[in-house]
């Protein structure tokens, strides 16, 4: 009976805990997704570095941030334990994970922020694909502030973090795949 | 020092992701300008004539709506019908450029997302597209 009561009492605040980072998440999500609905596209461009236009710059940025998810993927598998190599852990790893997250992130702002206030959310006429990175891009950034959320609670179930980080790079390949792979599929490579 | 380098770069995340959000409501953020014809060239008649001489002339042969397939439907749609740019068809080429030389600029030098495509097309390729946008 004691202990039934002591499992109920863990669970119940392991619950609480998970709905705030989900909560942060929904938010993120849905309001990207209202103010790219609500904002008309204004079709200008901050910036474009050295590159030949808004487009290329999006697509090579978002190209580096995938880079950098992957490596954040990889090395959070060694950390769990779950690749073999390196055979020994490096002291380094664990900032270097902690790093690439964050460089993706960097990189992902110029390429959203080009999408959400030059472009809007799907525009009118937009085809499948154009919808469906929307959406996912919306998706992403609340995985994301959900997955900061968790990384910087207590108390977090074992299985929040893996599960959340994954689903923010499963979206963020799909991101990927809808916009830069699209554009070199259709434009050309490299296009710098 | 390379836990310092990351906490660093985290705070500078953190900067950038609250000007990201401050930008996305700056409607007149500094940038490149969209071209209307009411601020482009010197070349611009106001009576929406296109002039009886044009800067480029098409080449024979060149194939406006195959050039248009090859560079523009990416983005403008196969008809023009628009996606990630906007819709060119339905006679709104020629109401956003009513001087075709305004147009040729235009596509020529891009602005905002839209590429400068001078350095990708010749100018009577670029020309044959416009022609051909301007019949959608």
């Amino acid at each position: 009976m004691a202990t039934a009561q002591r499992s109920t009492a863990r669970t119940s605040p392991v619950r609480a805990g998970l709905a705030v980072p989900l909560a942060v998440g929904a938010v993120v999500a849905v309001a990207l997704g209202v103010y790219g609905r609500v904002h008309d596209g204004t079709h200008r461009s901050l910036f474009t570095l050295f590159f030949s236009g808004t487009i290329n710059l999006k697509t090579w940025f978002a190209t580096a941030a995938l880079v950098c998810g992957l490596f954040q993927v990889l090395s959070a598998l060694r950390l769990y334990g779950k690749l073999p190599v390196p055979r020994t852990m490096p002291d380094w790893l664990g900032q270097a994970h902690r790093l690439s997250g964050t460089l993706a992130f960097l990189f992902s702002l110029p390429v959203a922020y080009h999408c959400l206030w030059s472009l809007g959310y799907a525009p009118s006429g937009s085809s499948t694909r154009v919808v469906l990175h929307s959406l996912f891009g919306c998706l992403f950034y609340g995985a994301f502030a959900a997955k900061v959320v968790i990384v910087r609670s207590r108390g977090m179930p074992d299985w929040a973090l893996p599960v959340v980080g994954g689903t923010t790079f499963a979206l963020l390949v799909l991101l990927w795949y809808t916009s830069a792979l699209w554009f070199f599929n259709n434009v050309g490579f490299p296009r710098i | 020092m390379f836990k310092r380098i990351v906490d660093v770069v985290e705070v500078l995340a953190a900067v950038c992701a609250v000007v990201f959000v401050i930008l996305l409501f700056v409607d007149k953020a500094p940038g490149t300008k969209v071209v209307t014809s009411a601020t482009a060239s010197p070349y611009a008649s106001g009576d929406g004539s296109s002039g009886s001489s044009s800067a480029t002339t098409a080449a024979p042969g060149l194939d406006g709506k195959a050039l248009f397939g090859d560079n523009c439907a990416v983005c403008h749609g196969a008809s023009g019908q628009g996606g990630t740019g906007p819709q060119l068809s339905g006679g709104r080429t020629k109401a956003q450029f009513p001087d075709a030389r305004t147009q040729v600029l235009f596509v020529s030098n891009g602005a905002g997302i839209m590429p400068a495509f001078k350095t990708r097309l010749s100018q009577a390729e670029i020309k044959a597209i416009v022609d051909y946008t301007r019949t959608l």
